[in-house]
């Protein structure tokens, strides 16, 4: 008796700073995922279902939204095809000037992207660097999906270069050794082993760069307002009719988006497998 | 398994590289076909540097390479036909073992006609050929690496530490079968290892690497025996004598003892050395002999089925026995002892 009293005597003054501990940690970490979900809670309650079928039925919605998960696609499919190579190099080479290019490849993270949206004005616009040869061939990125895959590319691309750098410096070098020594040249050891190898990744920056586009609204509105994604149409219906009419678009919006965004995360992290990955 | 034609094998001259503080200095060792030469030495001596200028994955600063005559200088690792087993194998893991086998074949564009196969059931691991690596065992792993550069039919063969990352009752297995394979393969090999009872039991020959420079190489059991100074001594297992004296062409003082060497003194500065195992303990007094003194037993320290003994006296000596014959003897801490040191067994080493 006495010893269970001095034990819990001698584990009093430990257990109560650790309790207090967690309970802070929780308390603070509560109230950022509230802080998260209270708006989206809000504006799901703002609606009726009645009123998230009408928004469906409307051609115009339709459309904002089916351009939104098109060109998002192919900003992912594109920001893959130069954005794996870029990763690569950085994780494999080593040259004067990394640090700067690796800078360069994180810099759209800093920039506001009204400033983004401005700055890709001036070289895709009409008058633009890139923007009036293209001209010239009869490519417009002013009010084009041109344009607003450019914008979407420029906010995510730093998001798939990140994710297959990660992946690429996961992989034992000495794996790549292997194959070359096995007679492989560097671009089939890359093909065969470094690319399946960093597959995860790929999906992961695809997910990524995917759910980054289909959520920008800075860039694209200065560089193509029209034709509408779904974020510049929820935009410009609030903007018209207010606060309550944008609401049954935004949860519609924000269902589609939320949807793709969850089952391409399944699969990138491997729960679901479209194909057996070889 | 069809066999390349083999040359000359591996010639290595004055190699030289410097890999950050690290400098690899004047390197030069050969490998006949057929033969496998066990390369060891303390971490950081820089093995695995050398491994890697010999596969192509690092260029060196000076010196030559040849394989079966050719000078590999400029020619990127895919063109050397040199097959590396790697220390944790890099195994392909997201390919079967099959696939990995037939990586080498695939790579060059050869059809594979049963080689892959071949190589998995030299190993006796055809039944694994649909796993993959995730699922093997560390020993299954090893076999499945030294398989896929055996398909590849390379000129030579670089396996670095293979059996470190292996558990100690699988490793004796593997040992003899890597032996085995090697001998039967007729292909030159380097056998990077830092355990010496490895080394002596796969190779047929020994190179000694210290701090970047090849202090010996030849025949196994000549390295082993007769290491040429006192830094390959020490590092492969050899006991020293301090302040050895001349006291006849033959004959040195040690302490307060005079030892009987097999063989002249060398005129120059030396050391005395011997194995620890070649000592011989008896009972004390008994005959008078050659290299025999009456000591007492100051530490008895633990090797594996093995003990060390430190023996105190008109000179330190310092032996190991089994165990068991220890007992039998009844050796205990501070039991007087008589130890002999045969004169063949006693080196001089000029310094």
């Amino acid at each position: 008796m006495a010893g269970a009293l001095t034990a819990a005597r001698g584990r009093a003054p430990s257990a109560a700073p650790r309790v207090l501990f967690l309970a802070t940690l929780w308390c603070l970490g509560g109230l950022l995922v509230a802080f998260i979900m209270l708006p989206l809670v809000r504006l799901t309650l703002a609606t009726s279902p009645g009123e998230l079928v009408d928004a469906g039925q409307r051609s115009d919605v339709r459309a904002a939204i089916r351009l939104s998960l098109q060109d998002a696609a192919v900003t992912a499919v594109v920001a893959a095809f130069l954005g794996v190579p870029l990763a690569f190099i950085l994780s494999r080479s080593v040259f004067p000037g990394q640090r700067f290019v690796e800078a360069i490849v994180d810099l759209p993270l800093a920039v506001p992207h009204s400033v983004v949206g401005i700055a890709l004005l001036f070289v895709f616009g009409r008058r633009g660097w890139i923007g009036a040869p293209a001209d010239h061939i009869g490519i417009s990125f002013f009010g084009t999906q041109w344009g607003i895959v450019a914008g979407m590319l420029f906010v995510s691309a730093p998001f798939m270069v990140g994710s297959v750098r990660v992946a690429l410096d996961a992989i034992d070098p000495r794996i790549e050794r292997a194959a070359r020594s096995l007679g492989a040249t560097r671009a089939y050891a890359f093909r065969r082993v470094t690319l399946p190898l960093a597959a995860r990744g790929i999906m992961t920056g695809l997910v990524l760069t995917y759910a980054r586009s289909i959520s920008e609204f800075g860039a694209i509105v200065i560089l193509a307002y029209y034709p509408m994604t779904a974020p510049v149409k929820a935009y410009d219906l609030y903007l018209q009719n207010g606060l309550d009419a944008s609401a049954a678009v935004s949860v519609l919006l924000l269902i589609v988006t939320l949807s793709t965004f969850v089952v391409f995360r399944a699969l990138a992290s491997g729960q679901v497998r479209p194909l057996a990955l070889r | 398994m069809s066999q390349p034609a083999h040359g000359n094998g591996l010639e290595i001259e004055g190699l030289t590289a410097r890999v950050g503080e690290f400098t690899l200095r004047h390197a030069a060792l050969s490998v006949r076909p057929g033969r496998t030469l066990a390369l060891v030495g303390p971490s950081g001596a820089g093995k695995t540097v050398l491994l890697e200028m010999i596969a192509g994955f690092r260029a060196p600063d000076a010196g030559r390479i040849r394989l079966d005559g050719i000078d590999l200088a400029g020619k990127p690792p895919e063109d050397r036909e040199i097959g590396f087993v790697f220390q944790d194998y890099a195994l392909f893991p997201h390919l079967t073992v099959l696939e990995n086998v037939r990586f080498g074949l695939r790579a060059r564009g050869i059809a594979d006609g049963g080689a892959a196969r071949g190589a998995l059931s030299q190993l006796g691991i055809e039944h694994l050929a649909q796993r993959r690596p995730g699922t093997l065992s560390g020993g299954e792993r090893q076999r499945v690496a030294v398989a896929r550069v055996l398909a590849a039919s390379p000129r030579l063969l670089l396996l670095d530490e293979p059996l470190s990352a292996v558990d100690a009752p699988t490793r004796d297995d593997l040992r003899e079968e890597l032996r085995t394979v090697l001998s039967g393969s007729g292909v030159p090999a380097i056998y990077v290892t830092h355990d010496q009872a490895e080394a002596l039991a796969i190779a047929d020959d020994l190179a000694v690497l210290i701090g970047g420079a090849l202090r010996q190489s030849g025949p196994a059991m000549d390295v082993f025996t007769k290491p040429v100074d006192a830094t390959v001594a020490r590092f492969l297992g050899m006991e020293m004598m301090a302040d050895a004296g001349r006291a006849g062409s033959d004959r040195a003082r040690v302490g307060g003892a005079v030892l009987v060497l097999g063989g002249p003194l060398p005129d120059t500065a030396f050391v005395l050395c011997y194995r620890p195992e070649d000592v011989e303990l008896a009972p004390p007094g008994g005959p008078c002999a050659v290299n025999a003194f009456d000591l007492r037993v100051t530490r008895i320290t633990p090797a594996g089925p093995c003990d060390r003994l430190t023996m105190d006296g008109v000179l330190r000596l310092t032996a190991i026995m089994l165990r068991r014959t220890r007992i039998a003897l009844r050796l205990e801490v501070d039991s007087a002892v008589r130890a002999t040191v045969p004169p063949s067994a006693l080196h001089a080493i000029a310094e």
